[in-house]
């Protein structure tokens, strides 16, 4: 598979703290890569650095080949890479239909077309995370479980080709928790390459292909979900003594 | 149902404001009224394509508007003919906004509001000084013309035309003219990509860039698009009235009219800037023309008109944000429920 995406020794300072430090990872195209590690271990930030919201210190991102440490987000977006945010961030007096056409009109791909078109896509992707029926509430008007899906709705209508994915399952019920996941494996299904931080094992393991541990802002390990899981140091930094014999309640 | 009330109600006003020149209703006064509602309303919808579509409020709007006027008055007074000037006047004015608009914009919601005060008053003190600053200046003497460019605080005076009666109903068409054409962008722009992306960057700047806006150009064409339909106004203002000096069209409280009358009238919204637009000439009209007579004591109300604004922002901001269509919905939903309630007694009974 060819590599989408390349990170070669990000790092990233705020003041004196580096938040992230040389970290080199590689996402190929249509895979899920799970991006885990304790609270303030530089998972959002990575988000960050490769959307362009806070550019790396040091290092090089690249995307399908291209340096795009410097550019500007709204740049990066239209190249094919989309986030969603962890806080979610809906356009709260807009319709989710109009939230939706916000990403439809300026994503990827938007070759001057009518507004016809891009509300055709947005009703199609709408369709798609299962919002149809909320398409003409305001957005500040719909429940934490919708707002997260109208979250993944947004970026997938700029059509990316890598989506990050940064927490959109926590905060969720189980029952939720297994729809989010379903839809996740769909869009993969759909040819979309993901990239995702996430703190609910379940979900993390159940859908990645390998996963990424960075831990006080360095990458510890690398590796297919079960490899991770056993991996000692990783047990040490992040999932505590209790989840390698068994007693977690993450499991 | 609405459509046939919005034309039955429409169609009149819209005849009898095509024909105002031709009643010569008290002597003229309503027609000098119409030229000020009409401009007024175009500045307002021009305001609220930035202010309210994308939500970066302006106190700095006077300065499009005075440079309108300005630049007509200057090229007019240097023997260009006065309507060339006016597209001029417009892409002077939009490309200031660049000017001030590239920094100021990279602020974000209230400092940015402050800034905008700054570069108003700046530039009214400016062109109050500019004849003296550019006096001894071998390079720039050159665009003084006996001694005057921009005639420092006593302004600067246009010929009047021969028929003075014509040329005002002209210019009343002309501005009519030019408010629907406000109007009718600010409803394009509502309407389409543009309007899209500006709310988006209104509702949540940071969402809006990650989404693939370019917030900062959106941003800045903004303030060009609105800047330039403010500095034709200002071009139309100075060639009716013939004479300006800096305080009235650089001054604050142009500024600050320019951003009450969307908030009053209902901001961000196409016809809010024309309502609040109509509400400020009038309540100004009949402050300043009112008197009070209390037998000994005799008060001239002219000032009172800005107390009444005021009192108004502070009621429209804590209790309606969303002026007077807000109170117009209200209404209606008051209203329907009082029928329903009305039927349903009847039906009881």
């Amino acid at each position: 598979m060819a590599i989408l995406l390349e990170g070669r020794k990000v790092s990233r300072n705020f003041g004196g703290l580096a938040a992230l430090l040389n970290v080199n990872f590689q996402v190929r195209s249509g895979e899920i890569v799970g991006l885990i590690g304790p609270n303030g271990a530089g998972k959002t930030t990575l988000f960050r650095c490769i959307t362009g919201v806070h550019p790396p210190t040091f290092g090089r991102i690249l995307f399908k080949g291209e340096d795009i440490s410097k550019l500007m987000p709204h740049h990066i977006c239209v190249m094919g890479i989309t986030n969603t945010h962890q806080v979610v961030k809906p356009f709260p007096e807009m319709t989710v239909l109009d939230n939706v056409r916000v990403g439809a009109f300026f994503g990827k791909g938007w070759v001057r077309g009518e507004v016809k078109d891009a509300t055709q896509e947005a009703l199609r992707v709408l369709e798609f995370t299962g919002l149809t029926s909320k398409a003409n509430f305001l957005a500040r008007n719909l429940t934490l479980p919708d707002r997260k899906r109208l979250e993944v709705a947004r970026a997938l209508a700029t059509r990316p080709e890598l989506l990050l994915l940064d927490e959109v399952v926590a905060g969720l019920n189980p029952t939720e928790v297994d729809r989010m996941i379903r839809l996740i494996q769909q869009l993969r299904e759909s040819g979309i390459t993901i990239f995702m931080v996430e703190h609910v094992m379940r979900a993390v393991l159940s859908v990645s292909d390998r996963l990424i541990v960075l831990n006080f802002g360095e990458k510890i390990a690398e590796g297919p979900p079960d490899e991770v899981a056993r991996n000692p140091q990783v047990i040490e930094a992040y999932l505590g003594k209790n989840y390698a014999s068994g007693k977690s309640h993450y499991a | 149902m609405s459509r046939s009330w919005k034309l039955w109600v429409g169609g009149p006003v819209l005849a009898f404001l095509v024909l105002i020149p031709f009643l010569e209703l008290q002597g003229g006064y309503l027609q000098t009224l119409g030229f000020l509602t009409f401009l007024y309303i175009t500045m307002s919808t021009a305001w609220n394509i930035l202010g309210g579509y994308a939500g970066q409020t302006s106190f700095g709007h006077a300065t499009f508007y005075g440079l309108g006027a300005y630049t007509t008055c200057i090229l007019t007074l240097r023997g260009i003919p006065a309507l060339l000037t006016i597209p001029v006047a417009g892409m002077i004015a939009s490309l200031y906004g660049l000017l001030w608009g590239y920094p100021c914009l990279r602020l974000r919601g209230q400092y940015f509001a402050i800034a905008t005060i700054g570069v108003g008053e700046a530039t009214r003190l400016l062109m109050l000084n500019l004849d003296d600053l550019i006096k001894n200046n071998s390079l720039l003497k050159g665009f003084l013309q006996k001694g005057v460019l921009t005639g420092g605080a006593t302004g600067l005076m246009l010929p009047t035309p021969p028929d003075i009666q014509a040329y005002a109903t002209a210019f009343y068409y002309g501005v009519m003219g030019l408010m629907f054409f406000a109007l009718f962008v600010s409803w394009r722009v509502k309407n389409g990509k543009f309007g899209l992306g500006l709310f988006a960057i209104n509702m949540d700047m940071d969402a809006a860039e990650t989404v693939g806006v370019n917030t900062t150009r959106y941003k800045i064409l903004a303030l060009m698009l609105s800047a330039f339909l403010v500095g034709i106004s200002g071009s139309i203002y100075a060639q009716y009235v013939f004479y300006i000096d800096p305080q009235t069209v650089f001054g604050f409280p142009m500024s600050i009219a320019m951003v009450l009358m969307p908030i009053i009238g209902g901001i961000g919204t196409l016809i809010g800037p024309v309502l609040g637009a109509v509400f400020y000439i009038v309540v100004q009209d009949r402050i300043l023309t009112a008197n009070l007579n209390l037998g000994l004591i005799k008060l001239s109300l002219s000032s009172l008109h800005l107390l009444v604004y005021g009192g108004l922002l502070v009621l429209i901001i804590l209790f309606e944000p969303k002026g007077l269509l807000g109170v117009h919905h209200r209404f209606n939903i008051w209203w329907n429920k009082r029928k329903r309630r009305s039927l349903a007694a009847t039906e009881k009974a």
